[in-house]
């Protein structure tokens, strides 16, 4: 093939994608839809449930206060620390529960794999930006709130390419 | 100016024709290394690379972590090719332990690794684009490579870092429709990676940049110890996949891509080839895959090892990838060893470059695949 050749087809295989729909996803306005409701584990089987590793959520009516999470993290990022809680529970004499630290958490969910209550899940909440460091530090009331987000953008592949709705 | 040194020590002396540059750790074409050249006009005399700047003691780290909680931290010398630097320690941990893994896991196994062998291509492609002008093939690498990130998101729950293996299988199942989800964007994949070809692999501008630079020949890539792409473009069929298939690759239908030229070109071009291939693992992989049954051997809490060594090596997006390890009755491994495509591969670096043109220095050092985060582990 000559070299004008070569040029040209180079330049009309760009010029085709003129046609092409835009494949960015417009992040603030759209936002991309996940699997389930958050990487959960069931320790009968030994086995997870598919979802996203996000922010997680801390079940107080199940958590025993056992540190078996605490322990799980110790070696990976040192993000959970147990902390005393007010409440009262018959399965928590010790009135522990883990609080997390997102500044240091790498969201690898080695820490729901370890619970054994079905105490510890993750969602899909991932935007966890704050002004402040210790802002990142969940407590476990605030583990306990379950996250209100609206995720509805998935990739859509027709004729003109692919896009994200 | 007082010209009396202090004894012991001695000036360098500067050559007149010679000029000393230091291409990076703070340069954008070197990535984290330094490439200290020596050129005289614009010609370079010697090249010696200078790896280390992000040692981060990997294999130190695993001696004090459990079989479990080494997962994390050692993904991340290479970030988006997590899956495949986390196989050969699950391989490796499984013989150790004496762990069979269930048939389900491992054509998950082996669709996660190529999925993000895809991945890890891709944003090399990218980086080569970039380096060698062509900004389009910057954005459209970047953009596709979503496709697969999407998936793995699906699979793994994570964009990068996925943590997703563990000894004795893989961590959660597939989702519900991820079979008829990953078929419809491999597919389209197929198409637009046919797109590359005209706008960058048969582009004059970048064949006259790339061909016949940085000759390696097939000798010397074998004498050096070079492995993955950089030595399957100079004309070695070697892989690890067809050599010592590992899970179920030998029930798997790819060919190995070689090349014969062994210029830059060859180089850049056979990682292009592969991700055709990969697309075509993935469509079999799912063909033939179990559609139920388990996916992870439970394992006891806490694991031992015994009085044992293993080594077990797979293919990664850079060439083979290793890791030996040795144990000694204990929860921890006594010795984890990571042999990197990476570092391996840094050796061709002064033969390849010794009298080039400065101005082919990037298309040279990209097109070796190599990934200095990884190399310095």
């Amino acid at each position: 093939m000559s070299t004008a050749g070569g040029i040209i087809r180079a330049l009309n295989s760009g010029v085709k994608h003129l046609a092409v729909k835009r494949f960015t996803l417009r992040y603030p306005e759209q936002k991309l839809k996940f699997v389930g409701d958050g990487f959960q584990f069931d320790p009968q089987t030994g086995v997870g449930i598919a979802g996203l590793k996000g922010r997680h959520i801390l079940f107080h009516d199940k958590c025993t206060g056992c540190q078996l999470c605490s322990v799980a993290c110790e070696g990976i990022a040192e993000a959970i620390g147990m902390v005393k809680v007010k409440e009262t529970w018959k399965h928590n004499k010790k009135a522990i529960m883990p609080q997390i630290d997102y500044g240091k958490c790498v969201f690898c969910g080695l820490c729901v794999d370890a619970c054994p209550f079905y105490a510890l899940y993750m969602t899909n909440d991932y935007e966890l930006s704050s002004f402040t460091k210790s802002a990142l530090i969940y407590t476990p009331s605030q583990l306990a709130v379950k996250p209100n987000i609206s995720q509805d953008v998935e990739i859509k592949i027709g004729k003109r390419g692919a896009t994200h709705g | 100016m007082a010209t009396q040194l202090p004894p012991g020590i001695e000036l360098e002396k500067v050559d007149d024709r010679i000029m000393t540059l230091n291409v990076g750790p703070q340069h954008p074409g070197s990535g984290h290394m330094r490439l200290i050249i020596k050129v005289d006009g614009d010609y370079i005399v010697s090249c010696d690379p200078d790896p280390g700047y992000v040692h981060r003691g990997e294999e130190k780290m695993a001696e004090y972590r459990n079989y479990i909680q080494n997962i994390p931290h050692l993904e991340r010398p290479v970030i988006h090719d997590s899956c495949n630097i986390l196989y050969p320690y699950c391989l490796a941990v499984e013989d150790l332990l004496g762990i069979e893994v269930p048939e389900r896991a491992k054509y998950i196994r082996v669709i996660g690794s190529e999925l993000n062998r895809c991945t890890y291509i891709l944003y090399w492609l990218a980086i080569y684009g970039i380096f060698l002008g062509h900004s389009t093939m910057f954005m459209w690498p970047v953009g596709d490579r979503e496709l697969f990130i999407d998936l793995l998101e699906a699979m793994s729950g994570a964009r990068v870092t996925h943590a997703y293996f563990v000894p004795g299988g893989v961590r959660n199942d597939l989702p519900a429709n991820f079979e008829e989800r990953c078929l419809r964007q491999v597919d389209y994949f197929e198409k637009r990676l046919k797109e590359y070809e005209d706008i960058f692999y048969q582009n004059p501008v970048l064949k006259q940049r790339t061909e016949g630079t940085g000759i390696l020949s097939r000798m010397d890539a074998i004498r050096l110890g070079t492995t993955g792409s950089v030595l399957r473009a100079s004309g070695v069929d070697f892989d690890v996949r067809k050599k010592e298939p590992y899970d179920v690759y030998d029930n798997l239908d790819f060919e190995t891509q070689v090349l014969r030229e062994g210029d830059s070109y060859a180089r850049s071009r056979v990682p292009y080839l592969e991700m055709f291939e990969s697309c075509r693992i993935i469509k079999d992989a799912l063909k033939k895959m179990p559609k139920s049954g388990s996916v992870r051997t439970k394992l006891k809490p806490n694991p031992k090892g015994g009085n044992d060594e293993v080594y077990r090596r797979v293919e990664s997006g850079r060439g083979s990838l290793g890791y030996h390890i040795i144990s000694n009755n204990r929860p921890e491994p006594y010795r984890v060893k990571i042999s990197v495509g990476s570092f391996r591969n840094l050796i061709c670096i002064p033969y390849l470059l010794k009298g080039e043109k400065l101005g082919n220095m990037p298309a040279v050092y990209w097109s070796l695949n190599y990934w200095p985060v990884e190399a310095d582990r």
